[in-house]
């Protein structure tokens, strides 16, 4: 009982991981916002299903819908700005969601948040919704789009010079990953039973942002790993849980001093004998 | 045809003009070369051409076409082609991919297709790894295809960024400074590499650089920049005997 | 209107606005001569309103003496952490954003360090000054935001001073523009880095002691440079005096907002408003747009 929670915890957060992975592998972008999307999925949901009575499925397709149409509006102006102000905007806009939800306390509850909502998230649909979205990451890291955004990611100018795009790919990117964090968020409410404002704040997202460093940016099952041993580890070691966090930041310093490519860089989703098949063709 | 013509394009930074009043043309079938000291203004000139930076003043056409306001990845879809100084090749992927990437523009699916991995798709990457592998053998790179560019010697890496333009399918190719660190052998190994490239692609090509070896020797036609303004223009004899060139470079290497 | 009313929330919000400054400063230093946002500025800050607070208590109950060691103190906690955890990184020559995310790891770090061993206890510094209100006029200033804000200018004005007069300050200015510069003057880069940080750290450290000092000592008073680094922005990357201006007009509007609007929907206004501004005017009040070069 005990370990299958701990599964549902893990993969719940590993959805976010993957959610800021699609934008910080793909195309370079950091966040310090994205639990700004995560609360967005979650009220959108909760609200949905409590006080307009939408059924559950149509619930957490609104939240991956309103990811989808905020993550666009917010890339409208936003993408255009060099990182460390992206970094920023993102930060504020992260922090505007917050004193929103504070704020409309009449459809969100405020500070108080929302509670009440029923366990509809169980294992099976979070176990398949990772399953999804690491299949989907996976397809668009190996496709052409996926070699684009990583080369956007190494050098922006040279790739606008190949022809790409850069704003238009960025975008996609930003609005893949805003709904699947949106997406994150929603399964979070129905499966936590609780949400609040402060629920996801801009630690968090950098704690989102750090894992994936650490799991490498290269590696989809690097991140994925690194994810579920800093989330599980937190639900075993209860007593050190608290220790955590100092601890996952000396991990963090020294593997992006000694091995930045991650600690996992090698990991591959497919055994090698796969890949090298592939490749001799 | 007039491939690309340049009109009085300026551009400065703050207070100090780096580029003012530069013009020239360029047809086809053609080698010129852009050279001056250090800090004239050879590299912001391509960086005007390319859309890399905008420009202040003047008109960029391509192909007797407009594109002075055309955002950078349109005119790289439109044919023009360029390397970099400091070489520019993507670290986190591997050589095949370097190559790939400069041609997915010109492939046509869509991202939903992608994701689906329709056999459409499929195809049409297969078409794209037969073009990126055709390139590499054409400049003699087929071995490194699967490593990463900065493990490549320097050489390869300067050859690596030539295969990859080609990859754009470009009707103008823009050298920056392809010979810097080069040894002798390996420049005139280049000079060779540009010759051939241009004939058996019918390319226009125009080189900024300072190996003057290089530039007399393949060039037909040379701008000589200095301050950011053209001082001369002209054969590479006529060049080489013009007093404001002389003057510009005194005290540089030649 | 209330003017007066209007004119108190100003002055308390530039004496804020002073520490906004001040934190701007701190961190533009740094993204000066490094080019890099340094988000650890947020655990110095914390770390050095600790410290401040521990040596008060510990050592002398004298603001003077507590608060220029805590000055020092933080300089030098700066430093240990270029040596640690950037220099390694440039020496590699790896990308800026591993810069950026190791700096915020730092902030992370000090952040739950603090949480974890003193998080729950409250900690206020001594009372410095009695009487804590000065009647000028009409106006009801308190003595200790006066005093934020006199630290604050003078320091801002000594900085000013070593950036413009000393060889050291003008090392670091060139560096600014140019990272080799330095090495041509004579003066050894690493170096110059080293005390771009212990100046960015003592700023830090000031910062610490004050809203320390001001406020309470938490481990989240580190958080506040996210809004000296939003000065820094709207001040313009790279420039000093734009970072201060941005400072004081940020404190001021906060101030004013909240008394109009309430602290709920401040925050909403603020970011809003900063957002528009970078859009319109990505360079800030004084910066220059500097290009990528190709």
């Amino acid at each position: 009982m005990f370990y299958l929670k701990v599964l549902e915890i893990t993969s719940l957060y590993t959805i976010l991981v993957l959610g800021v992975y699609l934008m910080t592998g793909l195309t370079g972008l950091f966040s310090l916002g994205q639990g700004g999307f995560v609360s967005i999925g979650a009220y959108t949901a909760a609200i949905a299903f409590l006080r307009f009575g939408v059924p559950f499925p149509i619930a957490l397709a609104l939240a991956v819908v309103m990811g989808a149409v905020l993550g666009f509006l917010v890339g409208i102006p936003t993408l255009r700005l060099r990182r460390d102000y992206f970094l920023l905007v993102t930060f504020g806009l992260g922090e505007m969601v917050r004193a929103g939800l504070l704020y409309l306390a009449q459809l969100t509850g405020g500070a108080l948040g929302m509670a009440g909502l029923p366990r509809k998230a169980g294992l099976p649909l979070i176990l398949g919704s990772i399953v999804v979205i690491t299949f989907i990451t996976y397809s668009l890291k190996r496709s052409r789009f996926g070699r684009d955004c990583i080369a956007i990611r190494d050098d922006e100018l040279a790739a606008s010079m190949m022809g790409i795009n850069v704003y238009a790919h960025k975008m996609k990117v930003f609005i893949i990953s805003s709904a699947t964090t949106a997406y994150g968020g929603a399964l979070y409410a129905f499966n936590i039973l609780f949400i609040e404002p402060n629920l996801f704040n801009w630690l968090e997202s950098a704690k989102l942002i750090i894992i994936t460093f650490v799991g490498g940016l290269n590696s989809i099952a690097g991140v994925i790993a690194a994810s579920a041993i800093y989330y599980s580890f937190g639900e075993f070691f209860r007593f050190i849980d608290v220790w955590r966090d100092v601890l996952l930041a000396v991990v963090v310093v020294l593997v992006i001093i000694f091995r930045p490519g991650g600690l996992f860089q090698g990991l591959s989703l497919l055994p090698s004998k796969l890949k090298a098949m592939r490749r001799g063709r | 045809m007039e491939i690309l013509k340049v009109e009085g394009i300026s551009k400065h930074f703050g207070g100090v003009v780096a580029v003012e009043n530069f013009s020239m043309s360029q047809g086809e079938n053609q080698i010129s070369g852009i050279i001056g000291p250090n800090g004239a203004g050879k590299t912001t000139v391509f960086n005007l051409i390319t859309g890399a930076t905008p420009v202040d003043q003047g008109r960029v056409l391509f192909m007797e076409r407009e594109i002075t306001r055309l955002p950078a990845h349109c005119r790289a879809d439109l044919g023009i082609a360029r390397t970099f100084q400091n070489i520019r090749l993507f670290r986190n992927l591997s050589v095949l991919d370097n190559m790939k990437v400069a041609h997915d523009m010109k492939v046509g699916y869509t991202l939903w297709e992608e994701m689906l991995r329709l056999p459409r798709v499929r195809k049409l990457e297969r078409s794209i790894d037969e073009k990126a592998r055709h390139f590499l053998t054409y400049l003699g790179l087929e071995s490194y295809a699967d490593q990463k560019p900065q493990n490549l010697p320097y050489g390869i890496q300067r050859r690596l960024e030539l295969a990859r333009t080609l990859m754009t399918e470009p009707r103008i190719l823009l050298l920056d400074e392809p010979a810097a660190g080069l040894n002798p052998h390996e420049v005139r190994g280049l000079m060779e590499t540009i010759r051939k490239i241009q004939e058996e692609n019918s390319l226009t090509i125009v080189i900024v650089e300072h190996h003057m070896e290089l530039i007399m020797n393949i060039c037909s036609l040379i701008h000589v920049l200095d301050f950011g303004k053209k001082i001369a223009e002209g054969e590479p004899e006529a060049i080489k005997k013009n007093e404001q060139v002389l003057q510009a470079y005194l005290g540089e290497e030649v | 209107m209330n003017w007066n009313i209007l004119l108190q929330q100003i002055v308390n919000g530039i004496s804020l606005g002073g520490v906004y400054a001040l934190m701007a400063v701190g961190f533009g230093l740094i993204f000066n001569v490094l080019k890099f946002s340094n988000f650890s500025h947020g655990g110095v800050v914390t770390l050095t309103a600790y410290i401040g607070f521990f040596l008060t208590k510990y050592l002398v109950a004298n603001f003077i003496v507590t608060f220029l060691a805590t000055a020092i103190l933080g300089g030098l906690a700066a430093v240990v952490i270029e040596r640690l955890v950037f220099r390694p990184i440039r020496r590699k020559g790896y990308p800026i954003s591993m810069l950026i995310v190791n700096s915020i790891t730092v902030a992370m770090l000090v952040q739950q360090f603090f949480a974890v061993t003193l998080g729950s206890d409250y900690y206020t510094y001594p009372i410095f000054i009695k009487e804590t209100a000065l009647h000028l006029g009409d106006l009801t200033v308190s003595k200790i935001y006066l005093l934020m804000l006199s630290i604050s200018a003078v320091v801002l004005g000594a900085l000013s001073y070593v950036l413009r007069k000393t060889k050291i300050g003008i090392a670091i200015r060139a560096a600014s523009s140019d990272i080799s510069t330095p090495s041509l003057m004579g003066v050894n880069v690493d170096f110059v880095i080293s005390v771009a940080f212990f100046f960015s750290g003592v700023l830090g450290g000031i910062t610490g002691y004050l809203l320390g000092m001001t406020f309470t000592v938490d481990p989240f008073v580190g958080s506040m440079i996210l809004k000296g680094i939003i000065a820094s922005i709207l001040g313009g990357m790279g420039s000093i005096l734009g970072g201060v201006i941005a400072g004081l007009l940020l404190g001021a509007a906060e101030s004013l907002l909240i008394a109009e609007i309430g602290a709920a929907l401040t925050p909403i206004v603020i970011y809003g408003a900063i957002i528009l501004l970078l859009l319109i005017r990505p360079q800030g009040i004084a910066g220059r747009i500097t290009e990528v070069k190709a």
